[in-house]
């Protein structure tokens, strides 16, 4: 009966555990974030518009100082008598209207409109717009006029156009520039307010007493005070530009119809909501089977390849550390050349070793007449996971003779899934031999000793001390690594290139061209979609489908750092 | 009688240990090997080239080709050179920049109070998730519209921008292991911000500032698909190497390949060996230890 229940009890303990494990992760990893998020945006707003009413009857004459920033930026200031403040706001509001205005053709409008016939359409801040209003006309509409088009009696052209509004317009160029100049707009926006709320809280501490500082000693407390801001700047400025910036124009072309059947200049691009959502999550079979394809073998592969890496390295860190090695910083040194030498040399490399034609395991098969030999031993059928679906064709290598195909033909996918987990490894691990190598010294020895005085044997040192610790110390590497892989896009790129491909008989009709390889992860899907596929480059799917790689990795990662207590402590 | 079974035990042990070192060495070094051996070998076919290189044959006819290979005539240096001379621009200053700025926020994330500061951090975080390269066309169409194309040090700039959020972390997990009650005391004593920043947060911080700075400059290096979109007619050595290695493009030289990617690989090698022992920062980059 023991036995029974003893045999019983480690499978449901399991169980139970990993149930709670998917529990925990979508409460704290999913739910939590959400819900902390939408509450911290609905306080934040309803507090500020609790704040004005509350301003106004408090203190009055205050509100109004505010009231005068808000009609013009920076006057406020110069009423409370900061001059130094106010003239750089202003400033800032004569530059944003100085280039709207150079940058836009203004003064032709009233002649050339007063002979326009009023009935006729006339888009008027693409005509004669600056840099800021025509952006933001061609952020909403993306463009009204392409080649082909007559308007105010005159041919829309792509090129060599007589008058500024005869080009066609370029929806990417428009949206581009739209994101472009809605993030200057909304840094100006936030001068704006800061200016206002400036005013009216500076004003509340005049009418308190305070005195006006001179200018110098100003300059001063700003700089004394506000530090930390300022040295931020800079580092933000980039951000914002480089990445900031790219990351809204790629969130928002998942909400358009931007694929293929787009020729810029001749077609509009249109903002069309959530029609590619649906479609990826129902409404176009193809994308979604694809795309939970693709997205198991990436999980998979992220898994595997993550803990294939660190079990290496385990092994590997303690067969060096293990007594009878003599001369181990040798042995580490050559064992860590495949981490030194550069992942992307390595990949090429590995990519002519595994070629078909060319490729170095070929030629050592065939040189020594072992090519029928690999054959059969690949297509040997011990492996009980006959329908497991990552297993399914791994032995059926190609019936041909003469060379193997590693990664060409679609029968050997399976083959070339294990060969890029096995490159993966011998990339990988020996970072985490010397990761591990260094956290193994770290152990004390009196652990060791008390266990030897218990009568601890070898395996169990190794099962209560070594493993515990060295897992707890190395846990938060093991999550980086795993969202690393989960985004391993040089593996794939530079190695098998994605294929084997599919045979054309099994991609849908809407995917043709832009179809994954049966080996490679989203995010070079992603890429191959949106930038290799010539006359296919599809946008509006590839974001969409960066967007659900961004969500899945952002909540493991939340729920990662929900468990780190030290994130969250306060620490200056 | 005991004696004899523990001694062969050890033994046994020690002979599946060496046998499986041995094993994993050779596994470690058949792909080098053969990577020397081609950059060495003087067969133009990559079919004929041996695992190990044979000493007796070698010759630099690659490297030769690799260093006065022109792709169009009139060119003043050989692609590779050009390519090599680019990418080390980009990356200094790429290392310059990033020391500077992502340090700068990193000390004021870790130094100072700072409203929202839990907001930003997470939102960097959130940043370095997206997918790089989706914003690439975006990046690509703003250097379009400015006119930056082609232009290493605006490349270098993506490169800074995109390394601030890691090195924010990397910054702050090393810097709150720094005691603060030094810049207490000075701040005390009526320091000025730039005068601790200067004469003591920096010098403690400089171990961590040389890791960045080291990371900063082998990245462009091995970088493939940044400067491939804004970069398309200013190659970086990553370019040329991929170039030579497609089937897809001409002219397609496995071999130039490999005698190019060795002679870019050694210093790498060399210095991400050296880089050992900075391997458990790893530990401070996963954030923090739990």
């Amino acid at each position: 009966m023991d036995t029974v229940i003893r045999f019983v009890k480690k499978p449901l303990k399991l169980l139970l555990r990993l149930l709670w494990f998917v529990f925990d992760f979508l409460a704290n990893g999913v739910i939590r974030p959400i819900h902390k998020l939408f509450f911290a945006v609905f306080k934040g707003v309803g507090d500020f518009f609790a704040s004005i009413p509350r301003a106004r009857r408090e203190n009055p004459s205050s509100f109004k100082r505010g009231l005068s920033s808000l009609f013009l930026p920076g006057l406020g200031q110069l009423k409370n008598g900061q001059w130094y403040k106010g003239v750089p706001i202003l400033a800032i509001l004569v530059l944003f209207l100085l280039i709207e205005f150079i940058s836009g053709n203004y003064i032709y409008a009233p002649g050339e409109i007063a002979n326009y016939p009023a009935e006729e359409n006339l888009y008027f801040f693409r005509d004669y717009g600056g840099i800021f209003t025509r952006g933001i006309w061609g952020f909403f509409t993306l463009g009204a006029l392409v080649a082909g088009d007559v308007y105010r009696g005159e041919p829309i052209v792509t090129e060599d156009a007589r008058l500024d509004w005869m080009m066609a317009d370029n929806s990417r160029t428009l949206m581009g520039e739209g994101v472009i100049v809605l993030v200057f707009m909304a840094f100006f926006l936030a001068i704006w307010a800061f200016s206002v709320r400036d005013a009216y809280m500076t004003h509340i501490k005049l009418r308190a007493g305070m005195e006006i500082e001179r200018f110098k000693k100003w300059i001063r407390n700003v700089w004394d005070d506000y530090f930390a801001y300022i040295i931020i700047i800079p580092g933000a400025a980039l951000l914002v530009l480089f990445t900031l910036m790219p990351f809204l124009f790629s969130f928002m072309v998942g909400f358009t119809n931007y694929d293929a059947a787009i020729s810029l200049r001749a077609n509009l691009i249109e903002w069309h909501g959530l029609t590619t959502f649906r479609e990826v999550f129902g409404a176009e079979p193809g994308f979604r089977d694809f795309f939970i394809t693709t997205l198991g073998w990436t999980t998979f592969y992220a898994i595997v390849s993550s803990i294939t890496v660190y079990v290496m390295g385990f092994i590997q860190a303690m067969v060096i550390e293990s007594r009878p090695i003599v001369g181990k910083r040798v042995w580490r040194l050559i064992l860590i050349l495949p981490w030194a030498v550069p992942g992307m040399v390595a990949l090429l490399v590995f990519s002519n070793i595994f070629d078909a034609s060319d490729g170095l395991l070929n030629q050592i098969l065939s040189r020594h007449d072992l090519l029928d030999t690999t054959r059969t031993i690949l297509r040997f059928e011990f492996f009980p996971f006959d329908r497991f679906a990552f297993f399914d064709d791994i032995w059926l290598v190609r019936d041909r003779v003469g060379d193997i195909e590693w990664f060409t033909h679609h029968e050997n996918a399976n083959l070339a899934r294990l060969i890029i987990i096995l490159v993966n490894l011998w990339m990988g691990y020996p970072y985490f031999m010397l990761l591990i190598t260094g956290v193994l010294g770290t152990i004390p020895s009196e652990l060791y000793e008390a266990a030897d005085i218990d009568g601890g044997s070898a395996n169990q040192k190794f099962r209560f001390i070594t493993f515990p610790w060295v897992l707890r110390a190395t846990a938060p590497v093991i999550i980086t690594t795993f969202t690393f892989n989960f985004n391993n896009f040089g593996v794939i790129y530079f190695f098998t290139g994605g294929g084997p491909a599919y045979p054309r008989a099994e991609v849908p009709q809407a995917l043709i061209g832009i179809e994954p390889g049966k080996t490679d992860i989203l995010i070079s899907w992603i890429y191959t979609m949106a930038f290799e596929s010539g006359d296919h480059d599809t946008y509006n799917l590839a974001a969409v489908y960066s967007i659900m790689v961004f969500v899945l990795i952002a909540f493991v990662s939340i729920y990662y750092l929900s468990r780190l207590r030290s994130f969250w402590e306060e620490d200056d | 009688m005991l004696m004899f079974w523990v001694r062969l035990k050890r033994a046994l042990f020690a002979l599946f240990a060496y046998t499986w070192l041995i094993m994993t060495v050779i596994i470690a070094l058949v792909p080098i090997s053969y990577m020397v051996s081609a950059a060495f070998s003087p067969v133009r076919r990559l079919r004929d080239v041996p695992v190990i290189p044979r000493i007796t044959e070698w010759s630099l006819v690659n490297f030769r080709e690799v260093f006065t290979y022109r792709s169009t005539g009139g060119q003043l240096l050989p692609d590779y050179v050009q390519s090599f001379l680019v990418t080390g621009l980009v990356a200094t200053v790429t290392t310059i920049l990033v020391v500077i700025f992502s340090s700068l926020v990193g000390f004021a994330f870790t130094r100072y109070r700072i409203k929202g500061k839990k907001p930003a951090l997470l939102f960097m975080l959130g940043l370095q998730m997206f997918p790089g390269f989706m914003g690439m066309i975006a990046i690509f169409l703003i250097f379009r519209v400015f006119g930056w194309l082609n232009n290493p040090f605006m490349l270098a700039l993506i490169y800074v921008g995109g390394a601030i959020p890691f090195n924010t972390f990397i910054v702050r997990g090393f810097m709150r292991n720094v005691p603060k009650s030094l810049d207490e005391a000075a701040a005390i004593d009526g320091a000025t911000n730039l005068q601790i920043m200067r004469k003591i947060i920096v010098p403690l911080a400089k171990p961590i500032m040389g890791f960045i700075a080291i990371n900063a400059f082998m990245g462009p290096w091995m970088d493939y698909i940044l400067p491939s979109i804004v970069m398309p007619r200013n190659e970086t050595v990553a370019m040329w190497l991929f170039r030579m290695n497609d089937p897809a493009t001409t002219p397609h030289e496995p071999m130039l390949f490999m005698a190019g990617a060795m002679f870019i690989s050694v210093p790498i090698i060399i210095v991400q060996i050296k880089m050992q022992k900075y391997v458990t920062y790893g530990l401070v980059s996963g954030g923090e230890k739990g």
